[in-house]
């Protein structure tokens, strides 16, 4: 045990995934183990930054007591903050003019202020960037993937996947079972702006007609002509599932030449950064309306978005977090900063952060998944 | 702010404009704003300084190429596997631009440049001709090109000398020391009301209107022999609401140098749903306000005005 280290922070950073509590009781229970202190960071590193933003502190020592009844549901006692990049924060300045400031020293300096030796941060893959930055400022940090899109590369499962899949599938189930009674075709668009993991596991597991994922550009007519021969035969209902970051074949994603784009700082097209463009909904709309011309049968768009979250944790969610928490402080306790915990079957392991950043896992396109889904006769509208 | 009057940070010069004051304009976007509309459209036009832009259909490719990727110390570049093209993670990017130039194919550039009063100018001259026929000229507009004062006013001086008719576009969110700097330069100064009420407006525009609304009453008053158009870039849910165009009126009115007060629909590009996001999930969708609300808020202003018939 490295003696130096003795209060850890804790902090989520990026948006929402259900069930953050299990990760840190995991992370509480563990470092209560080797006798550390755990003090919670309000919504990221807001309740270091700006303290004067809690009637109650922004930060929050967490017990073992506290930890053991907290909600097993989907809350979080910490919150998040999906925006906390202490490298820009927005401020008012004397002159009345909004600006972007480096407030980064001054956190480095409040955790030091505050006796915290190294932060434990669940974070988002774009959050990855700035505990990555923080890092080689010289925090101690150790990162816990988190992620409904299952999009960290570093680990084969991020923290809340399994949850958000669970909840995915029950709906899609009750989407295909409305379809089935209405006679209609449902499309149904998750979340994945670059990844089909969510997509095509849900699809494949709600017995859907096809699946639309980014990694593989679309042809509508293909799925239009499966569609049309289960009508034939008696069955003029479907269910087809896209993720919001699919493509048609035809016309490709519409790039730095898109209009829209083109008006746009490069910030601004990036899903993840400052200034996002919301495709919500995009996805779902565009493939209905074609499906429908395509088809000749009434097609009805449905977009699941954020609401993929609003189901209750996994038991498998559960232990990947306790397992992650604890994880996360054994990377401490072994004096290893600035890595990211990572589930690789059988094992768990800390990937450096440089690693760990500036890479998408997306779907191998003649994988398990993909093979599983084409056996089942899912459509991979290709 | 330090600042040079002998150059300044120009986002883009856009030519043969008519919506920006009298005849045809050559109008100069400056970098750098003093707001965060949440509707904004330009957010290249934010910060002050350039900043790195790039184009994914211009890169060719690690294979062929990869040599930004040796360049960026912040380990801010990299490859996305399906199409091997390079990617810019832009939370990790400084914008130290140390990439531009090793880009053979200009994917990868800066948004922004720091250009003379002379460069400028030149530029502009080339419409002299157009401005002749029209009654037309330079238009200073950003980001808000009062932030520049001093380049600003400097630029707007010799284009005057040159002959120039002279407009700014402002949101006026700057200390009065720059407005009165550049104003004896201007013969048309359009300027925004966004949102008459301060604490609406701290909510879409990010600080009060206390300041932008002294500014603009001390502009009508201490420049007689200005233009003054008001102007309201026109959104559902933020603006589109009789009220607040009879509470713009109603400052405006009393001062005989505002000769118009111009409603500008917001329009969403193409068919694109979209939102800007301060944050991910706190997402505004701002609508294009229908024709039949613009005509209606548009007769309010023409019978403020006395005019009959309306514009359109």
């Amino acid at each position: 045990m490295n003696p130096a280290t003795r209060h850890i922070g804790i902090n989520i950073g990026g948006g929402y995934v259900p069930g953050l509590n299990y990760v840190v009781r995991g992370v509480v229970l563990a470092a209560s183990e080797l006798g550390w202190d755990v003090i919670g960071i309000k919504d990221g590193f807001d309740g270091l930054l700006f303290p004067e933003r809690y009637p109650s502190g922004g930060l929050l020592h967490l017990t073992n007591d506290l930890v053991e009844s907290l909600s097993s549901g989907a809350g979080a006692i910490l919150g998040t903050n999906p925006r906390t990049d202490p490298f820009r924060v927005q401020a008012v300045n004397a002159e009345n003019e909004i600006e972007e400031l480096d407030k980064s020293d001054q956190l480095l300096e409040e955790v030091k202020a505050q006796g915290i030796d190294a932060v434990i941060s669940i974070v988002s893959s774009q959050a990855l960037n700035t505990l990555f930055r923080l890092h080689r400022k010289g925090l101690k940090v150790v990162c816990i993937p988190k992620s409904v899109e299952n999009d960290v590369a570093a680990t084969q499962l991020s923290f809340g996947f399994n949850s958000a899949l669970s909840f995915t599938v029950d709906m899609l189930e009750n989407a295909r079972l409305a379809a089935h009674s209405t006679r209609k075709i449902v499309v149904v668009e998750v979340p994945g702006q670059h990844t089909g993991w969510l997509a095509l596991q849900s699809a494949m597991t709600a017995c859907a007609d096809a699946v639309l994922v980014p990694e593989i550009p679309y042809d509508l007519r293909a799925v239009a002509a499966k569609l049309k021969k289960r009508a034939e035969s008696g069955h003029p209902y479907g269910l087809v599932v896209v993720a919001e970051g699919a493509n048609s074949a035809a016309v490709p994603d519409a790039g730095p030449d898109n209009p829209l784009k083109k008006s746009l700082a490069p910030m601004a097209t990036n899903q993840q950064g400052r200034f996002i463009i919301d495709r919500t909904g995009l996805a779902a709309h565009s493939v209905s309306l074609e499906l429908q011309r395509l088809t000749g049968q009434e097609t009805y768009a449905l977009v699941l978005g954020q609401l993929v979250k609003g189901g209750s944790t996994t038991a498998l969610d559960r232990h990947l977090g306790l397992g992650y928490g604890a994880a996360a402080v054994r990377a401490l306790k072994e004096d290893r900063p600035g890595v990211m915990v990572a589930f690789q079957p059988p094992e768990t392991k800390f990937v450096p952060l440089a690693e760990a950043i500036n890479k998408v896992r997306t779907l191998p396109l003649n994988g398990l998944f993909t093979e599983i889904a084409r056996s089942l006769g899912v459509s991979l509208g290709n | 702010m330090q600042q040079n009057p002998k150059s300044g940070i120009v986002l883009n010069i856009q030519h043969f404009c008519t919506n920006d004051g009298p005849g045809i304009r050559t109008n100069v976007f400056l970098k750098g704003c003093s707001l965060r509309c949440k509707w904004c459209s330009n957010p290249e036009s934010i910060h002050p300084k350039p900043e790195l832009a790039y184009d994914l259909n211009k890169c060719i490719g690690e294979k062929e190429c990869g040599l930004c990727l040796k360049e960026c110390p912040e380990s801010a570049l990299f490859v996305l596997e399906p199409d091997a093209k390079v990617r810019v993670n832009w939370d990790l990017c400084t914008n130290c631009a140390k990439c531009v130039p090793v880009c053979p194919p200009n994917a990868l550039y800066l948004f922004g440049k720091e250009m003379s009063v002379e460069e400028v100018l030149e530029e502009v001259g080339r419409d002299e001709t157009f401005y002749r026929e029209s009654g037309g000229g330079i238009t200073l507009s950003g980001g808000e090109c009062l932030l520049q004062a001093d380049f600003s006013a400097a630029l707007l001086e010799a284009a005057h000398i040159r002959g120039f008719n002279t407009a700014i576009e402002t949101a006026g969110n700057v200390p009065w020391r720059f407005m009165e700097k550049v104003l004896p330069h201007v013969d048309t100064m359009l300027h925004d009301h966004k949102q008459i009420d301060p604490a609406k407006h701290k909510k879409w525009v990010g600080v009060d209107n206390k300041r932008i609304l002294e500014n603009f009453k001390k502009a009508y008053e201490n420049f007689p022999n200005t233009t003054f158009i008001a102007r309201t870039p026109l959104i559902p849910g933020v603006n589109d609401d009789e009220e607040h165009v009879r509470a713009v009126l109603a400052f405006i009115r009393p001062h005989g140098n505002v000769v118009d007060y111009q409603l500008l629909p917001y329009h969403r590009f193409g068919e694109s749903k979209y939102g800007f996001l301060g944050q991910v999930y706190e997402m505004e969708d701002f609508r294009s306000p229908t024709p039949e609300s613009v005509a209606y808020l548009q007769a309010i202003i023409d019978e403020s005005f006395s005019r009959t018939g309306g514009k359109g």
